[in-house]
């Protein structure tokens, strides 16, 4: 008996919900999208997610990288590793030195024989280490997951060179070494899970070693090596690089990355479009919310005689609620459903790129789970919030209701009507006339009616946050300015010298030749010199900079400035690492000898992981790297020339624009950026077009008899869309204006923790926005949509009847 | 009847609405001639087509064809814009329900169609021209009230304030009275009378035989068509009773 009841009141809402949704069919339909489109990038963001997390996880199954590595140039000690490695039997699994030859990009070029075709390596990396294959661990594996051996004269190539330049094999890599080319056949490409994200500045080619020992003698190349370690089971990678950066004697002089690191790198520089698409997706939730909370209330308003009726015959409230709910819950599930298929299909696309360079995720029951979890969580959440908003049903008084039409009860009616009547009393239209009347009573209505027309400004406010905040961290880490966030100040060129015999002697020839030369002017060169500290495991190596500092150019202080003599400046991860503030001591060591120093200033530096320090001196030899910076004399001049002429008689002067510099640091990271800031623009327009059109055809629906009085009195359809029109616009750029402001401020924060949150050696972003994309561009497109969505909406109004606006 | 004296006419005017299956045949052909200061009375069954005619000769509707002359301008072929100009400076409206603007006060309801009308230079004008309208149909008292604090029947009269407010040639008028009770509904009839004795020419569509009586000339629409029309001469308050009486058995011979 029981079930038969509730199997009719099941249809009963169901029924409800069908007609309902036919009846309003343009605005379920725009509401279906709004949740399509959430549904959709929160489903592809969690599955692009948890695909890249699963295709790193293979990949290091597969190629086994180290959880701890050291690279390094230059002489080093092996007796010195082997002490090491026994000193800490316990917590190393196993440990190895890979020796690599080091080439530049321009070094390398191929060539098809069967056509001809050939080409060079020029677009690719800072860094191409030719290396054989280990034994134990840290392999490059071909597709499948095999740990390839190259025969000899055989090389494989890196899975991103063989992408971007179409490389199959049975091409022919040439090497340009010391003593005439060396040619290699490409049989195929390999994976490197340790170099495999795409902001990783080094590459890794496998050759046979009898090629290994030819082009080693050949000569050419850089000699480098990775000094790497897996850990034992339970094998802390801070605590080992501690420790092998406090033992002393061992090779340093290069970059150390620990496992976790690698793993961060890779989601950072392969997961920021899908962290965006959460980050939009997480934005057009909350304006998919406010858009239902709109509506609804909407429809409770509308609807509220037969509320009131079906009160009055003693329906509860709850059942009310369902009636509608139902309708909500459907679409929620709708839009889940569809945004869900639809993400499969994006997921798919958006990964293949990530399982070329990493190895294809192996599909678990997580696959399934992470997107349905987060799929279940979007439609838990509207169908919560709509919830939330039925519950106004049970503030509806039936009296109020079938007398008045109103869902307010007595005292907030009462207390409408004396507001409107004060209102009433404050504005008055005689100031105006003419047809600027017509602004007069848009102006009017937006002041009297403001709250029925927030959901507007809101979600272009958000909008405007959305798009603008990636195409501001776009911007700024395009901008010529940003090298300061680099550690690095602005000036036009930048020369590395390292990893060499001669260190000293290059310097100084290279430092004369600039100095002499009168395109360039304020030559100044700074020595790389290690010392030890205490950090909080122990003690750590700290390479500081040393140079004369009258000024820095522009480098990022958050606190404090630049080293004066017996000072030192810490990068942000360094203070952190080594637990100093300004004003306090530090004490650095070099071999027996220690000086303390006082903290100046703290910095941003995302060179060097991050790790970096300056003092103030004058180191001109010993040094194990010296960096040079000069500045073009005239205003015109090519940095790019002039970096190349140098380059040719300085080979090993590493001499580039400092530009270029940072786009080969962060070339990778802003395409990236780049495409999250397209998806973002391109979405959140659609979203904006889609509720402005949504809005209206609700408001101009309730705004029928107004228009229908205005148009008997002799007001024309053009003008009445020009009052929609005054009325829209005014909102949306007030509701643009105000996300521009929060973008500026809370956008930049919000970028700076998360900036702050992955490590880098950011924590203080300042924006650097293109003004006329930010404060031009985008306002107007956002303009454009709300103009765009009016003509829309408005375009049956000229020729409507507009007697039906006043008939009942 | 001379030609000179007719200020509105339409000819063949007809509408139709195609949304309906089958389409609405709803005016069929309407050939109507008003004379300057004429009061017009129009009656019929419900749904006979009475207020899509007013909509339809004033513009509001787009007729389907047939067309209409205002003061000797055709204007079934003017466009929005130009319709709605003749609509604000040329003819008045007031409607069963009042409609009114909720944000506004009442005075400035009234002034709204004539504000828009007026140069910059002619705004002082307009609103002495409201505040005597006011104080003529007695409601100056509740200018600055809001809509919702005031009785229907003020209401109405401010409706025909609004309505006189742009100096029409023409005053539409449709079931003015139809929300009113009897007390309201002489008083607002009193106004009519007393706007129709200042020569305005007014159309007023009506149920109620008593309000049908104050006019000069009755028409009888039928499914779109003029059935039957009757003048009954210039309304005066010692002859109501008798010219009532003769209308309702005039109409009662047409069926209503
Ligand atoms: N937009 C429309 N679409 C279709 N039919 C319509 C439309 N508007 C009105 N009608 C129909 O036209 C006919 C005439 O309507 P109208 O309002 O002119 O009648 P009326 O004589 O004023 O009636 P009442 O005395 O009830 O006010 C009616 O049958 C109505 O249903
Ligand atoms: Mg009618």
């Amino acid at each position: 008996m029981r079930s038969i009841a509730v199997e009719n009141e099941e249809r009963l809402y169901l029924r409800y919900a069908y007609n309902d949704l036919v009846k309003n069919k343009g605005i379920n339909a725009a509401l279906v999208v709004t949740l399509v489109l959430s549904a959709f990038l929160m489903a592809t963001g969690s599955m692009v997610l948890e695909r890249l997390a699963g295709s790193i996880s293979r990949l290091s199954e597969q190629g086994k990288p180290p959880d701890f590595l050291q690279m390094h140039k230059g002489e080093y000690d092996p007796a010195a590793l082997t002490r090491f490695a026994a000193d800490h039997e316990s917590e190393i699994d196993a440990w190895l030195v890979e020796e690599m030859l080091g080439y530049d990009s321009a070094s390398l070029s191929w060539s098809r024989p069967d056509t001809g075709e050939n080409g060079d390596l020029a677009a690719s990396r800072i860094d191409n280490l030719f290396v054989t294959q280990n034994t134990e661990f840290d392999f490059l594996v071909d597709r499948t997951g095999t740990v390839v051996e190259p025969a000899a004269g055989e090389v494989y190539v890196p899975v991103l060179y063989q992408q971007r330049y179409g490389l199959t094999p049975g091409d022919v890599l040439t090497i340009r070494t010391g003593s005439g080319p060396y040619e290699l056949e490409v049989r195929g490409e390999v994976k490197d899970a340790q170099m495999a994200a795409s902001l990783s500045p080094s590459s890794r080619f496998l050759i046979h070693p009898e090629d290994f020992e030819a082009l080693g003698r050949a000569g050419g190349a850089t000699p480098e090596i990775i000094v790497e370690y897996r850990l034992a089971a339970d094998g802390d990678a801070n605590a080992l690089q501690t420790a092998y950066e406090g033992a002393g004697g061992l090779p340093t002089n290069g970059q150390p990355v620990t496992g976790p690191q690698l793993r961060i790198i890779s989601m950072i520089s392969d997961g920021l479009v899908a962290f965006a698409l959460v980050f939009v997706s997480l934005v057009l939730i909350v304006i998919a919310l406010l858009n239902l909370r709109f509506v609804i209330r909407g429809t409770l308003e509308d609807e509220v005689h037969e509320i009131g009726a079906m009160k009055a015959i003693g329906i509860p409230d709850r059942e009310i609620s369902r009636l509608y709910l139902t309708k909500y819950s459907i679409l929620a599930l709708v839009g889940c459903v569809v945004g869900g298929l639809l993400a499969i299909v994006a997921a798919n696309v958006l990964t293949h790129g990530i399982q070329t360079s990493y190895a294809p995720a192996p599909v678990d029951v997580w696959t399934f789970l992470v997107p349905l979890i987060a799929l279940a969580a979007v439609y838990v959440i509207v169908v919560g919030i709509c919830r939330g908003v039925l519950r106004g049903v049970r503030r509806i008084e039936v009296v109020n209701a079938l007398v008045h039409g109103s869902t307010l009860d007595e005292k907030q009616a009462a207390r409408r009507t004396r507001r409107q009547a004060r209102w009433v009393r404050r504005t008055g239209l005689v100031s105006s006339s003419g047809a600027g009347i017509n602004r007069r009573l848009a102006v009017l209505d937006l002041r009297a009616e403001g709250r029925a027309w927030v959901l507007l400004p809101v979600v272009f406010g958000l909008t405007a946050v959305l798009i603008t905040l990636p195409a501001n961290m776009v911007s700024t880490f395009e901008s010529p300015r940003f090298v300061t966030y680099m550690g690095v100040p602005e000036r036009d060129l930048r020369a590395d010298v390292q990893f060499q015999e001669d260190v000293d002697g290059v310097k100084d020839r290279l430092v004369t030749a600039m100095e002499d030369d009168d395109r360039l002017t304020d030559v100044r060169s700074y020595a790389s010199v290690d010392y030890t500290a205490d950090s909080e495991d122990g003690p750590a190596r700290l390479r500081v900079e040393v140079g004369n500092r009258p000024d820095d150019g522009g480098i990022r202080f958050s606190q404090g400035g630049l080293p004066r003599d017996g000072q030192i400046a810490l990068s942000v991860l360094n203070a952190d690492r080594f637990r100093v503030g300004v004003g306090d001591d530090l004490t650095i060591h070099d071999g027996d000898q220690s000086i303390t120093v006082q903290v100046s200033g703290i910095y941003q530096d995302i060179t060097s992981g991050g790790q970096t320090a300056k003092m103030s001196g004058d180191v001109t030899e010993g040094a194990a790297a010296y960096t040079v910076f000069a500045d073009l004399a005239g205003d015109g001049a090519d940095p790019g020339g002039i970096a190349d002429e140098y380059d040719e008689q300085f080979p090993t002067g590493g001499v580039k624009p400092t530009q270029e510099y940072v786009r080969e640091t962060l070339g990778v990271l802003i395409d990236s950026m780049r495409a999250a800031a397209w998806v973002a623009l391109v979405f959140g327009l659609g979203v904006v077009v889609l509720i402005t059109s949504l809005f209206l055809k609700l408001r101009l629906a309730r705004d029928r008899s107004n228009m229908g009085v205005l148009s008997a009195i002799g007001f024309s359809a053009k003008e009445l869309v020009g009052q929609v029109r005054t009325k829209t616009l005014l909102v949306v750029a007030a509701g643009t204006a105000a996300g521009l402001v929060l973008a500026a401020t809370a956008g930049q924060s919000l970028a700076s923790a998360a900036l702050t949150a992955v490590q880098l050696g950011i924590t203080d972003l300042t924006f650097i926005p293109n003004p006329w994309l930010v404060y031009v561009l985008y306002p107007l497109l956002l303009l454009g949509a709300g103009y765009f969505g009016v003509a829309v909406l408005t375009a049956g109004v000229r020729r409507a009847d507009k007697s039906e606006w006043i008939r009942r | 009847m001379d030609q000179a004296a007719v200020t509105l006419e339409s000819h063949e005017l007809s509408k139709t609405y195609f949304s309906t299956e089958p389409p609405t045949e709803v005016l069929r052909g309407i050939d109507l001639s008003v004379r300057a200061g004429e009061f017009l009375v129009v009656m019929g069954t419900s749904g006979s087509g009475k207020s899509t005619l007013l909509y339809s000769i004033s513009g509001m509707d787009r007729p389907t064809s047939g067309n209409v002359t205002l003061e000797g301008r055709e204007l079934t072929s003017l466009g929005d814009t130009e319709m709605s100009k003749v609509r604000l400076t040329r003819m008045g409206f007031v409607f069963q329900q009042p409609h009114f603007l909720g944000n506004l006060e009442v005075r400035d309801n009234i002034l709204l169609p004539a504000l828009r009308a007026a140069p910059k230079q002619g705004r002082e004008a307009a609103i002495s021209r409201v505040d005597a309208l006011m104080e003529r149909f007695g409601i100056t008292h509740i200018r600055s009230h809001g809509i919702t604090q005031v009785s229907g029947g003020q209401l109405q009269r401010a409706s025909i304030c609004r309505a006189l407010a742009g100096e029409p040639s023409v005053l539409f008028a449709d079931e003015p009275t139809g929300a009113l009770n009897s007390s309201m509904t002489a008083e607002v009839m009193d106004a009519f009378t007393d706007v129709h004795r200042d020569g305005t020419t007014i159309v007023m569509v009506t149920h109620d035989p008593g309000v049908a009586a104050r006019g000069e000339r009755v028409i009888y629409l039928r499914d779109g068509t003029v059935e039957a029309a009757r003048e009954i001469g210039r309304w005066e308050p010692d002859t109501a009773r008798r010219r009532e009486d003769d209308l309702l058995a005039w109409l009662r011979d047409l069926g209503f």
